[in-house]
């Protein structure tokens, strides 16, 4: 299935500055793809399209083969359901727990509390932050806090999984943690969208790479590496 | 359950970290309700006062001492015929003096009387007291002059007009003071929960983000809301309990006893306070929700 598709996508902002230009791509279920280009290159602008924060200026974008261009806004929300999110800032709750930020995503979706109690440690098991379920997130590292924010994104099961620069902040110990994790859930058969600066981890990991410059697609390779 | 008991729980959050914003904007909502209440009890009070007074509005007609009975008949008559008249009373000589020295009982002027000075009349009652120029009117021929057997017309001009005129200017004003205070209210609370929505952006933003609707995401601020309306309006209706029953309803009292009017707000049989509750309270709800619904337009998008 493709869970991905976008055709003849274009962005321009209010201020004129083109962000894409003309994209077309198939992602398929199940695909890990890197995202990869200088800044200003479209990476943020791409996968703010796919979760509606901002709508593109032409062309149609699939997700899961259904067309998302004119989404209601009542719709929308549960477009977001189906897509898990993690940002480089992480995003977390400063006054609530490790446990309570991810059940946060559960609870305001509406999910029953004896079904949060299940999947909120199952979740943080798959992370690795068991031991830590009452700690705030200031008392964490920030691979620590960066890997609670996967946990809050994939606690839903989302069959989409986008990562915005994850491993910006960490360290390469730290962000080769997080990358495990990602790869964790791309083989139960997520698709893990990464748009990534970090050309150690893309040479190492040798998964599909798609390469922005100035809002254009100027490589898309399997198994393919940072470039030049 | 879950999400009634998250509503809740994040309102009283919400409320308890703006302690000071909510605290003010409940004051001004309590004070202006509170207010709108007393005005609301004066002006129906006025108005009873002056429609009894309206209805008390007499037209006299002096009639020359030499007129016909032919002529007082016809006149009486005609007087009956038109359709603002409610009533008309003929006052001979006689009943005219007794009245006279019945008001003016003990005192010296009744000694200096001699025969009967006073003439007939008749006191006509109008059904509409505002009608009051053009009745008087029909006792003009063309010339301006009175009609024949017409000595004099008199009504109390002096107070009906002036009455009138308070009525209508205590009715601008209040109304003017109420429009100013409700709006310092809501913008009071807009503003507690504009401040709400900015100390929560980073819940609502991942809210937004992991897929809450948009009434979830808006709830809450609107339970805020609507909480600090409907506080102010039971501190405002314990206010105007007491003031009305303590304080107004002594002026009612006495108003009733003298004036012998019974449609009156406290004291009177008609349940006009409790409307006056019910509409405070339902008027306070609505002003919370109202604001916050202003406050999520400008603050909140998808």
């Amino acid at each position: 299935m493709n869970m991905i598709e976008l055709k003849n996508i274009n962005k321009i902002y209010e201020d004129n500055t083109v962000a894409l230009k003309n994209i077309n791509l198939v992602i398929r279920k199940g695909e890990f793809i890197f995202l990869v280009g200088p800044s200003g290159s479209g990476k943020s602008t791409f996968i703010k399209l796919l979760i509606k924060e901002i709508d593109e200026s032409n062309g149609n974008i699939y997700i899961a083969e259904r067309n998302i261009c004119n989404l209601k806004s009542s719709r929308i929300s549960q477009l977001r359901r189906n897509i898990g999110c993690v940002f480089q800032d992480y995003k977390l709750l400063s006054n609530k727990t490790v446990f309570e930020n991810v059940a946060f995503a559960l609870e305001v979706i509406g999910k029953p509390v004896y079904e949060i109690k299940i999947r909120v440690p199952q979740v943080l098991k798959l992370v690795g932050l068991y031991n830590k379920l009452n700690s705030y997130p200031h008392q964490l590292s920030a691979g620590e806090q960066q890997r609670v924010s996967v946990a809050r994104a994939f606690v839903n099961r989302p069959p989409i999984l986008l990562a915005d620069e994850p491993t910006g902040n960490l360290d390469p110990g730290t962000a080769e943690g997080i990358m495990k994790i990602l790869s964790r859930i791309n083989l139960i058969g997520t698709t893990v969208l990464m748009a990534t600066h970090d050309r150690n981890i893309v040479n190492s990991m040798r998964r599909r790479v798609i390469e922005l410059e100035e809002g254009e697609i100027i490589r898309d390779q399997k198994r393919g590496v940072y470039g030049d | 359950m879950v999400r009634t008991r998250y509503f809740f729980s994040e309102t009283f959050t919400s409320l308890k970290r703006n302690f000071f914003m909510g605290f003010t904007a409940i004051t001004t909502v309590a004070i202006t309700l509170f207010i709108v209440g007393v005005f609301a009890v004066i002006v129906y009070d006025i108005q009873g006062i002056t429609s009894s007074i309206k209805s008390q509005v007499e037209l006299r007609v002096y009639l020359k001492d030499e007129i016909s009975e032919e002529l007082k008949e016809y006149i009486e008559q005609a007087i009956i015929g038109w359709k603002e008249t409610e009533s008309v009373e003929y006052v001979s000589k006689d009943m005219a003096l007794e009245r006279f020295k019945k008001q003016m009982e003990g005192s010296d002027i009744l000694k200096e009387i001699e025969g009967n000075p006073l003439p007939a009349s008749f006191d006509i009652t109008l059904n509409n007291p505002e009608k009051i120029d053009q009745a008087e009117l029909r006792f003009y021929d063309r010339d301006g002059n009175f009609i024949e057997g017409v000595d004099d017309v008199i009504y109390e001009r002096k107070v009906v007009k002036p009455l009138f005129a308070i009525t209508a200017i205590i009715g601008t004003i209040s109304f003017l003071i109420i429009i100013a205070l409700l709006l310092a209210a809501i913008v009071l609370i807009f503003n507690t929960i504009r401040l709400s929505i900015y100390a929560r952006r980073k819940e609502i933003e991942v809210m937004k983000l992991v897929g809450a609707t948009n009434w979830f995401v808006r709830i809450p601020f609107l339970f805020e809301g609507f909480f600090e309306g409907f506080a102010g309006s039971i501190i405002s209706i314990i206010l105007l309990y007491f003031i009305c029953n303590f304080l107004l309803i002594k002026g009612e009292r006495a108003i009733a006893d003298i004036m012998r009017i019974k449609e009156l707000a406290i004291v009177g049989s008609g349940n006009v306070m409790l409307y006056v509750y019910l509409g405070v309270l339902v008027l306070g709800g609505l002003i919370g929700i109202l604001s916050s619904i202003i406050a999520l337009r400008r603050y909140v998008k998808v």
